[in-house]
């Protein structure tokens, strides 16, 4: 039985301080040597789980979704209004998802500022930036300030939408897309799609128009 | 708990750094460290709750210097001394002086597969209507829960209103501690100038999800 002591969490959190090896790459040897001794852990599961992360999920699924909502205006109006029925159209996991969608006059940006809440199944591990103490805290007070630094300009009549995920629900952002690809099919819409404009931390994707061809 | 994850408009962070690598892991040990807590053998009375308080109960200036997932490296091996199942020293040392009895075989690469697709659901279903309605106006309580909780320093005593009711969902402030129940969670809308009055754009609205007890009618 665990007791959920947060006080002997924090003395415990000391401990570990003055007497875990100083290198992270050694910590984590000595827990891994550790779990496998004790019987709590199979090294070829964590390869497994390192495969998955690496090679199969990633930002491709949500460019997929985004592409579908680009080429189909009914499928965009279900995933905005009801996003766990929408992809399961899909056959992918929508359960407390919610989309927002970027227009010419709504900017969307997803932040979690209390710890590192993303859509991991949708867009994969998180980039470092968005696990930041820069971001976290700036994300909600400054996010002009935010979008300037990834390069986006704004116009100051545009509102921005911030959603600090702070319960389990994930946030999708659709972006806009391009002019100029009216005629472009699905799957070639979807590289279009970057990771950083389905956070909200780009916005105008007309730049990777010529490298998507 | 007013720690110092508690992140949302502190001033001082300075430039967010856009550029870095694309790589899921920018190194091998922070791939095995998402590994090591996706596959190994847990209490059963863990749960995402308890691992957040965990990681916000890390020492401040760990907290803000160490990077991510070495943070989730010392949040794990905190809980494993917590439940027993390994001593600092062993952590230390890496060398078991003892093994938990009557625990299953740990998880196997073949059982990842599955393991990958089991869907996550927070929702309940409770026996009582919720208390708000969208379009409500409402108050964010003005203290936090001393222990872990989901509203952010930034939004407390704040106005705002109801922008969508999502269900009953598990409450974390509870489930922390280990006792699970739900309440109802809603989407609640702030002007930005409401939570910050120099705030740039006038018309920018921060949206947060939040439990009903955080929440006051006004």
């Amino acid at each position: 039985m665990t007791k959920h002591d947060p006080d002997a969490i924090a003395h415990i959190h000391e401990e570990l301080h003055s007497h875990l090896p100083s290198e992270p790459a050694l910590r984590v040897k000595a827990l891994e040597s550790l779990l496998v001794e004790k019987g709590l852990l199979d090294s070829s599961a964590v390869d497994a789980w390192i495969d998955v992360y690496s090679e199969e999920i990633g930002p491709k699924t949500g460019a997929r979704i985004v592409a579908r909502a680009w080429v189909d205006p009914d499928f965009k109006a279900r995933l905005l209004d009801d996003a766990k029925a929408a992809l399961k159209e899909l056959d992918l996991d929508g359960n407390h998802l919610k989309a927002v969608e970027n227009t010419d006059t709504i900017h969307n940006l997803v932040v979690c500022t209390l710890c590192s809440c993303y859509p991991l199944w949708l867009l994969g591990i998180p980039p470092n930036w968005y696990k930041t103490a820069a971001y976290r805290s700036r994300a909600v007070r400054d996010p002009r300030g935010v979008l300037e630094e990834f390069g986006v300009a704004l116009a100051d009549d545009i509102p921005i939408r911030v959603w600090d995920s702070t319960a389990e629900l994930r946030y999708l952002v659709v972006p806009q897309r391009p002019q100029g690809t009216e005629d472009w099919d699905e799957k070639r819409l979807a590289k279009l799609v970057t990771r950083n404009s389905m956070i909200g931390t780009e916005r105008d994707l007309s730049r990777h128009i010529a490298e998507a061809r | 708990m007013d720690g110092i994850h508690d992140l949302g408009g502190r001033q001082g962070f300075g430039p967010v750094d856009v550029h870095e690598p694309e790589e899921p892991f920018h190194a091998p040990w922070e791939g095995r460290v998402l590994g090591m807590v996706r596959a190994m053998t847990r209490p059963t009375d863990w749960n995402i709750d308890w691992f957040r308080n965990c990681r916000e109960l890390i020492e401040p200036v760990d907290y803000l210097t160490r990077p991510y997932y070495d943070q989730w490296l010392q949040a794990y091996a905190a809980m494993l001394a917590n439940s027993g199942f390994a001593t600092v020293e062993e952590l230390a040392s890496g060398k078991a002086t003892s093994r938990p009895d009557g625990l299953p075989t740990p998880m196997s690469a073949a059982d990842v597969t599955k393991a990958k697709q089991a869907p996550r659901n927070f929702q309940r279903e409770i026996d009582r209507a919720p208390a708000f309605a969208p379009g409500d106006t409402v108050r964010a309580i003005s203290h936090g829960n001393a222990g872990h909780t989901r509203l952010p320093a930034y939004a407390r005593g704040r106005r705002g209103w109801i922008e969508s009711y999502h269900g009953a969902h598990v409450f974390p402030d509870a489930s922390a501690r280990g006792d699970e129940r739900a309440e109802p969670l809603y989407t609640v809308g702030f002007a930005a100038t409401e939570l910050w009055p120099d705030a740039r754009g006038g018309q920018d609205h921060v949206f947060l999800d939040l439990w009903e007890s955080y929440l006051e009618r006004i």
